[in-house]
């Protein structure tokens, strides 16, 4: 689940915020939380539509890819504060966000009532027509006397809060699923992907053939692709050809590019196939990915494409066990988007986590607790057998 | 003659509640002087630590202080009042307390049928905070439905009913006025109370 925490109040210091803070910290195998700030956003007037600046944009695009919101209000004079009021009329003037999103309320205040009254207003605005959020039933959140709720480090200090705190939290994530459920009557199933690459996008290099192992001399033919020392403008800065291909040859990953029409367009070349974690050869670039995966693997590439061209996951990793207690190989099948939000093709990247975890225990002295099997996973090779990217399936 | 402030409890240029005061005003012009007052200008309220209040705030705050009576016109906007008139009432609660023991009465104009019903009575509720602790006068209530169809050319209510209820309510409110006068007794100790209420060390 991924939720947006909003913080309900504009002032430099607030216990709404530590709250959300903590939230997001002790809950974390709970959800994924992306606390949002408002203090950036105008007071409301209708005079004056600042829908499309920055900061209410932003804002409206994390709640619209969100699957719920977390709202931590003040208290002010009975009510919710101007700042936070001013946000939801922006959400409901010429868009609405929050029409059917899930919210769940929370508050902190100095005083025992901890926000009721301004919970009980929030919920009569979100509820408002122009609002339509869907808020969490009962279970309220109040957190009184803030400022001696949170220990030196901003963490709660009561167990007995942090385990009810807890329980509502998990309570709004069954919730979200059961409203999520009702938005979706039918689960439509996504549409296939077609891995034969066969519908040409604007940037598909037609007439040459995609199978062909000299590809990539053709189609750069076909282009005048530039090479060498040629400038290139790039976000943000030039490089040469060459530079862009030192760069990325210095990744410490085996990257691959693939477009929207899944078509394999490129990888960075630098070993030969058996030395690599995931093997590509340079005859297979330009191919569909249909021709890069054995048979019995084409129905697990199509489900990840599904997934990221869907936005249901952003990225999709896999960890592949089989090479051997010395590595932690992991496949990550990362969705591209352009400026607009399209779907743009799966960037993956293989790499070993091994050194990395490996050099943050030495750094910090930390040591990892508790049976650690990640290596003996023979059950699992047989679901690994994706590899959406290109190259042939996982070595096994 | 009594004097009056109209607060405007709005920042749009084009309010149906501004309208309404300002009827109001020209209407009982015998009876009591009513000055509008804006809230457009008023800053974003952000719990400053240093407590300085903006001018506008201050003067605001001064001229609620000597005047007898507020009446607040409230829009609705998602079922509550609008944010610049909590902000307004925030900064009015912040370090000053010119609402404690002031009359108040609440009108409201929506475009839809409830003319700000909801917003009413969430009003009712903020002005009952201990740092805002107004008098509100009970029992009556003002609602302008369908708001942009209530004037007429020369900004007058069209409704020969409504200004029958309006002006009714109007001179409950002078009493009203009265009667809250005649509950001094515990003014000073009031007045005291908001200004020593902190919600910082409740
Ligand atoms: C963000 C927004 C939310 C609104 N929500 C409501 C509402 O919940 N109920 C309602 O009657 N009118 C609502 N309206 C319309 C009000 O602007 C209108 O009814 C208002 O009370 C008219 O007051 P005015 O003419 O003084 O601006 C909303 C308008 C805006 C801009
Ligand atoms: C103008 C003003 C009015 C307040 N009114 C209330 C109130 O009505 N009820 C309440 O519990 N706290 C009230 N407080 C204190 C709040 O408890 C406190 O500001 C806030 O809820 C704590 O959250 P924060 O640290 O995230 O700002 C008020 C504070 C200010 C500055």
């Amino acid at each position: 689940m991924k939720y947006v925490g909003i913080v309900g109040s504009n002032a430099d210091l607030s216990y709404n915020r530590y709250l959300l803070n903590f939230i997001k910290k002790q809950y974390s195998d709970l959800f994924e939380l992306d606390i949002v700030e408002i203090k950036d956003i105008p007071m409301f007037n209708q005079d004056n539509d600042q829908t499309n600046s920055q900061p209410i944009q932003e804002l409206n695009q994390k709640i619209l890819a969100a699957d719920g919101v977390i709202i931590a209000t003040p208290e002010h004079n009975h009510t919710i504060p101007a700042s936070l009021k001013s946000v939801l009329e922006w959400l409901s003037f010429k868009i609405h966000p929050l029409e059917n999103k899930p919210v769940m309320i929370v508050g902190a205040s100095y005083y025992d009532q901890g926000s009721s009254r301004a919970q009980l207003h929030l919920r009569q605005i979100l509820d408002a027509p122009g609002v339509n959020a869907i808020v969490m039933p009962g279970n309220e959140f109040l957190l009184g006397r803030v400022k001696e709720a949170f220990d030196e480090n901003y963490n709660l200090k009561d167990q007995g809060t942090i385990d009810f705190l807890q329980s509502v939290l998990e309570k709004f994530n069954a919730f979200v699923s059961l409203v999520n459920r009702l938005e979706t009557p039918e689960d439509k199933p996504l549409p296939e992907e077609d891995l034969y690459s066969s519908e040409p996008i604007a940037s598909t290099i037609e007439g040459v053939d995609m199978a062909a192992e000299d590809w990539v001399e053709q189609a750069a033919e076909k282009v005048g692709a530039v090479e060498g020392d040629t400038y290139v403008k790039l976000n943000r800065g030039i490089l040469t050809v060459d530079q862009i291909n030192t760069f990325l040859a210095s990744m410490p990953m085996e990257l691959t590019f693939a477009d929207e029409n899944n078509q394999f367009l490129y990888y960075n070349y630098t070993k030969e196939a058996e030395d690599m974690l995931a093997d590509r050869v340079p005859g297979q670039v330009g191919n569909p990915l249909v021709l890069c995966h054995p048979e019995a693997a084409l129905k697990n590439v199509g489900w990840v494409v599904q997934q990221l061209r869907a936005g249901n996951q952003d990225v999709v990793r896999i960890h592949v066990p089989t090479h051997g207690p010395d590595k932690f190989v992991v496949h990550n099948y990362q969705a591209m988007h352009d400026e607009e939000g399209n779907y743009r093709g799966i960037n993956e990247y293989i790499l070993d986590f091994k050194p990395i975890v490996d050099w943050y225990l030495k750094q910090t002295g930390l040591k990892l607790e508790g049976d650690i099997d990640a290596t003996s996973g023979a059950s699992q090779a047989e679901e690994v057998e994706v590899d959406a990217g290109s190259g042939a399936s996982v070595k096994s | 003659m009594k004097h009056l402030i109209g607060l405007v409890g709005t920042n749009s240029s084009q309010s149906t509640n501004r309208k309404l005061l300002q009827f109001i005003k020209a209407n009982f012009q015998k009876e009591a002087t009513v000055e509008l007052m804006e809230i457009k200008d008023f800053p974003v309220f952000n719990k400053p630590a240093d407590s300085v209040l903006p001018e506008i705030v201050q003067e605001a705050a001064e001229k609620i202080e000597k005047a007898d009576g507020v009446i607040i016109s409230t829009p609705e906007y998602d079922h509550a009042i609008p944010a610049a008139l909590i902000n307004a009432l925030n900064w009015l609660s912040y370090d000053v307390y010119p609402f404690v023991d002031k009359p108040v009465m609440i009108t409201g104009a929506s475009y839809g049928t409830l003319g700000s019903s909801r917003a009413q009575a969430q009003l009712r509720q903020i002005l009952d905070a201990p740092e805002l602790k107004a008098r509100i006068m009970p029992s009556s209530e003002f609602l302008l439905s369908h708001s942009l169809q209530a004037f007429d050319e020369d900004n007058r209510l069209k409704d020969s009913e409504q200004i029958e209820k309006l002006s009714g309510l109007f001179a409950d409110f002078l009493v009203f006025v009265d009667l809250v006068n005649q509950l001094v007794q515990a003014h000073e100790s009031n007045k005291k109370e908001a200004a020593n209420f902190s919600w910082e060390n409740i």
